[in-house]
């Protein structure tokens, strides 16, 4: 082999690189409708899923992914448990939906999205999801053959770690044996949304479109412009640009949900945050009802979730924006609610 | 043991001091490191000792280490600078091969001695300004306001333009986990001035060309303080006039140019830090460390009456200048100290190390440039516009190697006020343009929310009438962490600003 001296090599380098960059950009454009941004676009992802029958009252738009099976004849649509244990809880209330079987196949990539959102109290407080209910689904996920189950989020009050630590979740997860994962800025990636009217586009986690599986974990609380935070104002944790979301912030978490379509929503009303929310920080201000309520409707969820607090579904802007939009049904008389105590 | 094999283990020595205090740089975060103390280096660093124990009138047991570095001074000279220090290691990594020999003419070296009494005086006079030019303050700062946070856009850019790249996910992934989890913050740390604070460090650096160990020889004040001492240290320098055959080769290898052809290849021992590069290359193995008993002479460079009455006098003059400056009549508006530090008096505790900065989750500590005055130059100050003081956190107390800050408990610094936040009317989405806006009254950590929002039915600029909340804070609950500025989504200039209390 002849030798190359340090210049030469660089040169090569520098051609390989660039004859890299130059190839991948060409492949991400592949198949996507070219938007002008920096950012690498995700294509819309094709999905050789059927198209699921959603309630008749909804008119479905294109298929989301990871949309689960129909429920089996005897299922319920949406499933409330009650009682002091949130392992037991969870589970009951997964069962009456169709098991987690429904949901996660063998050998599935699940994302658990709960809610850290700030690194400043333990669960008592009810600013973050229950770390009970985030361990006892990433247990039954692992027991249904996932392959592997992520947890995370993304805090705006302090840092990941701190978050993930403090809100007992990391402990929780780590327990029931999944990982924690830290949402890496390069990781993000700005997808169009189809059915997008306020927003067109956005700034994204790649993984919570790609994963198999995506369970939303909200805990239900109060919020001082939604007026509560729940299984689509959840999903914020996923986007990078949050704060351009409190504008017209119905319609834009109705359309943010469009796009990212969870596989399954369990909203943990364990302990649920009455005011002074998203950070709580005051015991007073926390509510036992010690209730888990799951369902494979997000709209659904979120609706039924505001009767804990003496709220009815259109006082809260982004659910009839989603039931309009056809993601799912706000109106639960037309469903099966199966009420479970435990 | 061959001075070559000597001479090996200092340079063994120096890789693992550096490697250590990277190590300690890197584990400078949220949750210390229970290994070391994060900050060893500043604990036996005798300069920052005796400077800060005089400013602030008291004993800082932490410091007391310094104690160590000093009586090594007594015993093997300026050995600190030869074997431990990490600037002289980087120094001396990036020495030229070929450099010029001999001193600039007049006496250069005594620079380094003129800013040690300036900074001894000043201390005196409850000022620490000076300590920017201690050789750990410069390493550490450079790194953690400027290298590291560098090094972490570098990676972020390279990874994002990278994962596009479906083969090298997986990799990046764990590249990501590894090198964040090992100290590189997430998020994005960004310090004011990073530029100039990599730019100073660099100068150090390049003043190797001009003269190895450029700053070592003429300018490091805690040279200057240990080479003092070392006047009377017992391990020294020693050419033995009958095996010497004055080939000069000694006098070339020696970094920091203190072996004299004229003095029959002697050495100045408080200019002597002991790498033994000279005795590893003496033809004839003249050059030995042997143990003495007599104080080694003055010499010409070396401080005298007039030149510590000029320093006396410079020390004077500064510090009355920096008292007489507007700093000192009036707190900037802006001069938002981390938690507990204003009551504390942080101006004559701070010794400008950048520990507090590299500490803080949000990189919301910064360093000063006008908001402190000259006196308080490159001090910690929160410009929450850039990172936000986070509720969950108490690291700068804690990481604080003097005490400047105040190790707050976690509980006390969350009661902790360091500014009051006020809404610009003008400019608040709710206020100007009547259209729903709260992530200031969302992102507030008080449990009580120091920011309310009030329901009002205004008209909109376009004429239309709706129904708005409006914030308001209640300032006896703000503690001024600065989220809800850091957070405000307008471009620009937040509308709305915290203040010092």
């Amino acid at each position: 082999m002849n030798e190359i001296d340090r210049r030469e090599f660089i040169r090569r380098m520098i051609l390989l690189a660039l004859g890299a960059t130059a190839a991948s950009s060409g492949l991400a454009r592949c198949g996507s409708p070219s938007v002008p941004t920096a950012a690498p676009t995700i294509p819309p992802l094709a999905t050789a899923t059927p198209m699921s029958t959603l309630p008749a009252a909804t008119a479905a738009g294109p298929t989301p992914t990871g949309q689960p099976p129909a429920p089996a004849t005897g299922d319920a649509y949406l499933a409330v448990a009650r009682g002091d244990s949130p392992t037991a809880l969870v589970q009951a209330a997964i069962r009456a939906i169709g098991g987690i079987e429904r949901f996660v196949k063998p050998g599935a990539d699940v994302i658990i999205k709960p809610n850290i959102c700030v690194a400043y109290h333990g669960p008592e407080y009810a600013a973050t999801t229950n770390p009970e209910v985030v361990g006892a689904l990433v247990a039954l996920c692992l027991g249904a053959g996932a392959r592997r189950v992520r947890v995370m989020d993304n805090p705006f009050g302090g840092s990941p770690e701190a978050a993930y630590a403090r809100s007992g979740v990391a402990d929780a997860v780590k327990a029931a044996g999944g990982q924690m994962e830290i949402m890496s800025e390069m990781k993000y990636a700005t997808a169009p949304i189809p059915q997008g009217k306020d927003l067109k586009q956005i700034r994204i986690y790649r993984d919570a479109l790609d994963a198999d599986v995506f369970i939303n974990v909200p805990i239900a609380k109060d919020h001082g412009l939604a007026r509560l935070t729940l299984g689509m104002k959840n999903l914020l944790g996923v986007i990078w640009d949050r704060p351009a979301m409190h504008r017209n912030m119905g319609q834009r978490i109705a359309e943010l949900t469009s796009l990212v379509r969870p596989t399954l929503t369990v909203v943990d009303a364990v302990r649920i945050l009455m005011a002074n929310g998203p950070t709580g920080g005051n015991l007073a201000d926390v509510k036992q009802t010690n209730t888990i309520i799951a369902s494979a409707d997000i709209v659904a969820a979120d609706a039924y979730a505001t009767s804990l607090f003496g709220l009815t579904p259109t006082d809260v802007s982004y659910i009839p924006a989603a039931a309009k939009m056809g993601l799912g049904t706000m109106d639960l008389a037309g469903v099966r609610v199966e009420e479970i105590g435990v | 043991m061959t001075a070559k094999t000597w001479r090996r283990a200092r340079q063994a020595v120096q890789i693992l001091a550096a490697v250590l205090f990277v190590y300690l740089l890197l584990g400078t975060r949220q949750g210390l490191p229970t290994f070391l103390p994060h900050d060893l280096f500043f604990r036996l660093d005798p300069l920052v000792g005796v400077a800060a124990m005089l400013a602030g009138r008291r004993w800082i047991a932490a410091l007391a280490l310094g104690l160590a570095t000093l009586a090594l001074a007594v015993l093997a000279g300026r050995a600190w600078c030869g074997w431990l220090c990490p600037l002289g290691a980087a120094l001396d990594w990036t020495r030229p091969r070929l450099s010029r020999e001999g001193d600039p003419r007049g006496n250069w070296r005594s620079a380094k001695h003129g800013l040690l009494l300036v900074i001894l005086f000043a201390a005196l006079l409850g000022n620490l300004t000076l300590l920017v030019l201690d050789p750990l303050t410069i390493l550490f700062r450079t790194m953690a306001a400027a290298v590291l946070p560098a090094v972490n856009a570098l990676l972020t850019a390279a990874e994002s333009a990278l994962y596009a790249i479906g083969p090298l996910q997986r990799p990046l992934e764990w590249v990501d986990r590894v090198l964040r989890g090992a100290g590189l913050v997430g998020g994005e740390p960004a310090f004011q001035q990073g530029v100039v604070l990599a730019l100073v460090f660099a100068g150090v650096l390049a003043l190797n060309a001009v003269r190895p160990r450029f700053w070592c020889r003429y300018l490091c004040p805690l040279g200057a303080l240990l080479g003092l001492v070392s006047k009377v240290s017992f391990l020294r320098h020693h050419a033995d006039a009958d095996a010497c055959v004055a080939c000069g080769k000694c006098a070339r290898a020696c970094p920091t140019g203190t072996v004299d052809p004229a003095r029959g290849y002697a050495a100045d021992p408080s200019e002597c830090t002991l790498c033994l590069d000279c005795a590893a290359v003496c033809p004839t193995n003249a050059v030995a460390f042997r143990w003495h008993l007599v104080p080694a002479g003055w010499r010409e460079y070396d401080p005298s009456r007039r030149q510590a009455l000029l320093s006396l006098g410079v020390a004077v003059a500064g510090v009355g200048l920096l008292r007489a400056a507007p700093a000192a009549r009036r707190d900037h508006p802006r001069l938002i100290r981390p938690p507990g530090a204003r009551e504390n008096g942080l101006l004559d505790k701070c010794i400008r190390c950048g520990e507090c900065m590299k500490v803080c989750p949000t990189s919301g500590l910064q360093p000063s440039l006008d908001v402190a005055g000259l006196e308080g130059l490159w001090t910690p100050v929160l410009v929450p516009r850039l990172g936000y003081c986070d509720y969950s956190c108490h690291s700068c107390g804690q990481a604080c190697p003097t005490g400047a800050i105040p190790p707050l408990s976690l509980d006390d610094k969350r009661r902790a006020v360091i500014g009051v936040a006020y809404i610009d009317e003008n400019r608040c989405i709710p206020w100007a343009d009547g259209a729903d806006c709260i992530v200031c009254e969302e992102m507030c950590p008080v449990p009580d929310k120091a920011i309310q929002l009030d329901v009002q039915t205004v008209a909109r600029p376009d004429g239309t009438v709706a129904e708005v909340r409006r914030p308001r804070v209640i300032r006896e609950r703000c503690i001024g962490c600065g989220i809800c500025e850091y957070k405000c989504p307008l471009n620009g200039e937040a509308a709305i600003r915290v203040y010092a209390p």
